[in-house]
């Protein structure tokens, strides 16, 4: 990692942000106005429920939708004050077409619609500390797509692994479900400095693991599991290990 | 041969009742249903499209400050930040961060010195979980004032420093004041905690850190 490199790394990320994308694509895009229907609705100075009410607007009020961040929205009411409202209050406020329900509170039941899903897990591979990181992609109901990169750090030598799984969670729609999963991928293992004569082995990997998630709540999951690893270090050798990891993954 | 003929012929009457059953039931039934549809509405389908409101959930920074790394004093650090914002309580944070440690200080007594060159680099990488706490706002002058929340903060990540990988869990807290749409000013304290072996005995260590950022949010 070069700093120059990183610092222009910075500088872009930044420039993709303040740059003119933001304001391009607000002129292109007409914002959605609203009717509100409930007696009145309050507006926060910020994105959260312990930020003050500053505002109400009232029923029949017409109110432009600007931004969300999270389950807050930040509107702009006819007199011009901009503030932000939580989901649960434009639930009942009509679209300009007479319709209803354009900004539904995300039920408990829509987890199976939620497609991408991305987790931290930390745990033990062999007695060495294991962290992985992952994205997962529902394909259907009951299949995943699974990419997991980590690290396995132990005292004399570490590991790099990525692999890429196949998961199946055949019991979906239960709180508590169970899933099982294949995959293929490739370990890396460095030496730390101190060991004398380490060889560094890249090898390819199969595993091949069985779990449990548990839906803490609509953004939320808990998921533990069990891995059986298989390291096919020769064309005659393959080596085996096993993996325990506990972690916690949230819906986009 | 003689026995089995009414049997046959009743096996064929019995096989065609059913069917005969069938055959005269619609004829017993109502020609129209009792409950016809007597308007057909022909209602022309309007393409509805389903607003998406631009959101900004995603927070990028870039953040400096000092690190102290254990036994070797405070050195400059800076460093990058990506996040997820998931709900307005619990957000996702990736942190890579780099700083160069030194061993003068041991280098008045060890000649020699710790590090071969005199000076390490120390990288790290971690992802942690964050809870926003009193959400509020903070009051510059009497009419004037900008919504802040502090944080809790912890995670685990990947220390890389003296060529070893170190785990490391990192916790802390800090405060964010949002400066306007999109940007934030956040100052982060953070305990750094890794084992490493530098001075001859392998032991836990707690590496502080204290940085000044600017988020944006996308």
């Amino acid at each position: 990692m070069n700093f120059p490199a990183l610092r222009l790394c910075t500088w872009l990320a930044i420039g993709l942000i303040a740059g003119p994308g933001a304001p391009a694509r607000a002129a292109a895009e007409p914002t959605e106005r609203v009717q509100v229907t409930d007696a009145y609705i309050e507006l926060q100075t910020g994105p959260g429920r312990g930020y003050p009410i500053f505002f109400v607007a009232k029923r029949d009020e017409w109110i432009e939708i600007l931004l969300r961040h999270t389950d807050w929205y930040k509107v702009r009411t006819e007199s011009g004050k901009e503030g932000w409202v939580h989901r649960a209050q434009l639930v009942n406020t009509v679209t300009e077409g007479g319709t209803k329900k354009t900004i539904r509170d995300i039920a408990l039941d829509d987890y199976l619609q939620r497609r991408l899903e991305m987790g931290l897990g930390w745990g033990r591979f062999k007695s060495e500390p294991m962290l992985k990181l992952w994205t997962g992609y529902r394909l259907t109901e009951t299949l995943s797509a699974e990419a997991t990169v980590g690290q396995v750090q132990g005292v004399f030598s570490g590991t790099d692994y990525w692999h890429l799984n196949l998961n199946t969670e055949p019991w979906s729609d239960r709180r508590l479900s169970p899933f099982f999963g294949i995959g293929v991928g490739k370990f890396k293992n460095f030496a730390n400095a101190s060991l004398v004569s380490a060889a560094i082995t890249n090898a390819n990997l199969a595993n091949a693991s069985i779990g449990v998630r548990y839906h803490l709540s609509d953004r939320f999951v808990l998921r533990a599991d069990y891995s059986f690893y298989t390291a096919f270090i020769a064309d005659n050798r393959t080596d085996e290990f096993r993996a325990v990891t506990a972690g916690l993954s949230f819906f986009f | 041969m003689r026995t089995q003929a009414p049997a046959l012929a009743l096996c064929v009457w019995m096989a065609a009742l059913p069917a005969a059953a069938q055959t005269q039931a619609p004829a017993s039934e109502p020609t129209k249903p009792a409950n016809e549809q007597v308007i057909v509405p022909e209602v022309a389908r309007r393409p509805v499209k389903l607003p998406r409101y631009p959101s900004n959930d995603f927070e990028i920074g870039v953040f400096a400050g000092t690190y102290a790394t254990e036994n070797f004093g405070t050195t400059e650090v800076d460093g990058l930040r990506l996040g997820y914002h998931v709900t307005e309580d619990v957000f996702f944070e990736g942190v890579f961060g780099r700083t160069k440690v030194n061993d003068s200080a041991f280098r008045q007594v060890l000649p020699g010195g710790i590090f071969p060159t005199g000076v390490e680099k120390l990288y790290y990488t971690n992802v942690s979980v964050g809870l926003n706490l009193l959400p509020g706002e903070v009051f510059i002058g009497r009419n004037f004032a900008l919504a802040s929340s502090a944080y809790v903060i912890a995670g685990l990540g990947t220390t890389r420093f003296n060529q070893q990988r170190l785990q490391t869990f990192n916790l802390g807290g800090g405060f964010r004041v949002f400066l306007g749409e999109g940007v934030a000013v956040q100052v982060d304290a953070r305990d750094h905690i890794y084992s490493v072996d530098l001075l001859g005995k392998r032991r836990v260590t707690q590496n502080l850190e204290l940085t000044t950022g600017l988020t944006f949010f996308f």
